[in-house]
């Protein structure tokens, strides 16, 4: 579905993608975790556009590469962000109402803005300005309007970040109903590792943009190389305990 | 604001203006300042779209408002095109400029697009004034003199009789503010307010800034090139002044007087200032200052100008639900 073949990008000296290759299959869900400044969200800004890069991207079977980032999210490619972005002017319903407006729809349906609205538990909060909502609200806001867009694969950047354990457990309950349930293809990038092994099909993990390993979860986070330079002998120990 | 509050104040205001000249029609003066609120406030909306609603911080409405005068001064007085013809070409002039000044304006962001643009006004001057511009028909710093009445349907809509100049500076008007009450409330509004709010968010959701971006230069430049073609063909002459900088301010006070971003603020704004300005003539140097005393007033006291106050007076649950238009 989502394929990137040898996709590098320098700013300036620094190489934030290192000749990365992978690629997502269709209803999958796919995980990238690394150390803080490893460029997890440097490839979601590749891939949806916001930065060129060298290399190809392609999307059910069509070159995406140098895209602009509204026909990407045309094509089916919705993301979210690590700092929650939000309409601060509009409601939840309207910053909703956005992406299915301009999404892959490109048109406006009440009935499926009420649907994703009611998916993501938002009824009671739909008339309330957006800038008005706490941290969870505003990434489920922002996971609602990417939703709104009809997409095929949705890229989620951290999404657990700062919820505690029952909001994971929440959060990770909505994600599996909107792979499963919606038939869309996730891509996360989260630091959880439980979150991680639990949810996704394949996990990679990369190091300054150079990626270390790839495949299964369970295989991936036993790996020596992984506990050495990303997860840590505590990570290990705990897990085999 | 919903549609229903903006449409019961703009026809309010529609109303009104059409029944001033049965009370003040005789006194040509009060006329005039009518004629001048209404074009103004033409101005001054389309600065509040770019501005207040696409978050672009334009400051070139007072060069392309100038740009559509002399433009259709010239068509009108050199090529002998009748002045309605020269007024929508003025138009097209002006938006063909608009989308030249916004094309470098897409790849900036704030304080830049504003420098850009207030430096292609502060070109504009020593461009009219200069060579070039008698080379084309500006008159040079003497300016154009004479510039040919409008004529429609076989009736002259001259200065020397302002009533029938009024109302068909009105019709102008509804038309100008209707559009741009039609562009706020569609997907087009949603579009630039969402650009406002998070570029970044909203081309992840499918926005074209280019598209959106570019349309609204040069939708709110054609409109104020017509306004401006307007004023030249009423005022019958035409000066590099009106780039000074007192427009410049007169028009940023119509926009802080109604509320940026709160239409149709800026055309209750643009009434306001206009008449203040005329009410205070008495004062004269006082006038700026007791201007300027009020302005600092109404920022630190009602950021949000009429409009915003008068919204968080009647606020209420039933415009918390209003549906979007999408």
């Amino acid at each position: 579905m989502l394929k990137l073949k040898n996709v590098t990008k320098k700013f300036g000296e620094l190489i934030a993608v290192n000749n990365l290759s992978f690629q997502v299959e269709k209803g999958r869900i796919f995980g990238i975790a690394g150390p803080n400044g490893a460029g997890k969200s440097t490839v979601y800004n590749l891939i949806t556009g916001m930065y060129s890069c060298l290399g190809r991207i392609e999307f059910e079977g069509h070159d995406i590469t140098g895209a602009p980032p509204h026909k990407i999210a045309r094509l089916g490619i919705s993301r979210t962000f690590q700092i929650p972005h939000i309409f601060p002017s509009m409601s939840v319903e309207q910053s909703i109402g956005v992406g299915n407006r301009f999404g892959a729809g490109g048109r406006y349906e009440p009935g499926y803005v009420n649907n994703i609205i009611s998916i993501l538990n938002l009824e009671t909060v739909r008339h309330q300005g957006a800038g008005e909502l706490n941290l969870l609200g505003k990434k489920k806001l922002m996971m609602g309007a990417a939703l709104a867009t009809r997409p095929k694969i949705l890229l989620l950047d951290e999404p657990m970040a700062g919820s505690n354990t029952t909001e994971i457990m929440a959060l990770m309950e909505l994600i599996r109903k909107i792979n499963k349930d919606m038939g869309i293809s996730i891509i996360i990038i989260e630091h959880f590792m439980k979150v991680l092994t639990e949810l996704t099909d394949t996990l990679l993990i990369i190091e300054a943009g150079t990626e270390i390993c790839c495949g299964d979860p369970e295989k991936v986070t036993s790996n020596p190389i992984v506990i050495e330079t990303y997860l840590g002998e505590a990570y290990a120990q705990s897990n085999q305990s | 604001m919903n549609w229903k509050n903006m449409a019961a104040i703009m026809a309010a205001i529609y109303g009104i203006m059409a029944m001033l000249p049965f009370f003040l029609g005789k006194t040509n003066f009060v006329m005039h300042i009518l004629i001048m609120c209404l074009i103004w406030a033409v101005v001054a909306s389309c600065w509040d779209l770019i501005m207040g609603f696409a978050g672009i911080f334009s400051f070139g409405q007072v060069a392309f408002f100038v740009i559509g005068a002399y433009a259709s001064a010239i068509v009108s007085n050199t090529y002998h095109v009748s002045p309605a013809g020269a007024i929508l070409l003025a138009g097209g002039f002006t938006a063909a400029v608009g989308i030249l000044v916004g094309l470098p304006c897409l790849r900036l962001k704030g304080a830049y697009v504003a420098l850009v643009t207030f430096a292609v006004h502060m070109t504009l001057e020593p461009l009219l004034k200069g060579d070039f511009g008698r080379a084309i028909g500006t008159g040079g710093s003497r300016g154009i003199m004479a510039i040919a009445p409008l004529k429609l349907f076989g009736v002259t809509f001259s200065s020397a009789d302002p009533v029938p100049f009024f109302y068909l500076t009105l019709i102008f008007f509804i038309i100008c503010t209707l559009i741009i009450l039609f562009v706020i409330k569609s997907y087009w509004g949603t579009a630039f307010v969402a650009l406002k709010d998070s570029e970044n968010l909203a081309a992840s959701l499918g926005i074209s800034a280019f598209k959106y971006k570019l349309t609204v230069f040069a939708l709110t430049s054609f409109i104020t090139g017509l306004a401006g073609g307007f004023y030249c063909h009423y005022v019958g002459m035409l000066s590099h002044r009106l780039l000074g900088v007192d427009l410049f301010v007169t028009l940023m006070v119509m926009l802080a007087i109604g509320g940026i971003g709160h239409y149709p603020g800026a055309i209750i704004g643009a009434f306001i200032t206009v008449t203040l300005n005329e009410l205070l003539a008495p004062l004269g140097t006082y006038r700026p200052l007791i201007i300027g005393i009020l302005i600092i007033l109404l920022v630190l006291l009602f950021p949000d100008g009429i409009i915003g106050l008068v919204q968080k007076v009647f606020t209420s649950k039933a415009d918390k639900a209003t549906k979007p238009v999408y």
